[in-house]
């Protein structure tokens, strides 16, 4: 049925939609992260998204993905803090390039595609209902 | 004088011989709502199954997967039921005819 088509396009922006919250609640976690598991401070992650032509192959439809993860190549902010077990030999600290702001920004933004997709999602709902009204 | 033979038709006499039954083209009607029934049975199963590996704490369903599977479902559930009160009304149509 189509509606579904419409239905799978919108799931597949809260999917994506989800991994971005995922990734800023990432980077809001770690920001002060100094030992990330490739050594070194934590680097900021941030999501790129592809869209994909749908599996059942409706024309001019196109679904989104998370194409890949990727690192965030900004230089580490340098405190000053000798007393820190990961301060280098001059006493400066190597903190993630994580700026909560512009992550506070990224949620809302996530937060508010989300609801759009749901909003579409409702409204692709409410037409298959219509429809399955129509004659009664 | 010839006497022209008398053909046999076959048929008692006074029996017109009807029309052949017209082939029916397109799929048939038990057909649709077999479709129907076996696509909502598919996604009941589908709902089920991620509702279930949902409770189950599987880190590749979400909430919205195991929200919109239920949805599909209801769906066309739904679909079937509509096709199938089409065809009793449909059937009940018909029995009513009055001869």
């Amino acid at each position: 049925m189509d509606f579904f088509t419409a239905m799978e396009v919108s799931a597949s922006g809260l999917s994506a939609q989800r991994v971005r919250m995922n990734v800023s609640s990432s980077n809001l976690a770690n920001a002060s992260t100094t030992q990330a598991a490739g050594g070194g401070p934590y680097q900021r992650r941030d999501v790129a998204l592809q869209s994909v032509p749908m599996a059942n192959g409706a024309p001019g439809v196109n679904g989104v993905v998370v194409q890949r993860i990727v690192a965030d190549p900004n230089p580490p902010r340098l405190e000053y803090d000798p007393g820190h077990p990961d301060a280098d030999p001059d006493g400066y600290v190597a903190y993630p390039n994580v700026n909560p702001v512009e992550e506070m920004v990224d949620m809302i933004t996530a937060s508010r595609a989300y609801e759009a997709g749901v909003t579409a999602l409702s409204t692709s709902v409410s037409m298959a209902e219509r429809a399955l009204g129509i004659g009664r | 004088m010839s006497v022209a033979p008398i053909t046999p038709t076959g048929l008692p006499i006074g029996v017109e011989r009807t029309a052949a039954p017209r082939a029916v083209t397109g799929p048939a009607f038990g057909d649709v709502l077999g479709d129907a029934i076996a696509s909502a049975r598919g996604n009941e199963t589908t709902a089920n199954d991620l509702a279930s590996r949902f409770a189950d704490g599987d880190p590749e369903v979400g909430i919205h997967e195991t929200v919109i599977a239920a949805e599909k479902a209801n769906i066309s559930l739904r679909y079937a039921t509509t096709l199938k009160n089409k065809l009793v009304e449909a059937y009940r149509e018909l029995m009513a005819t009055q001869v």
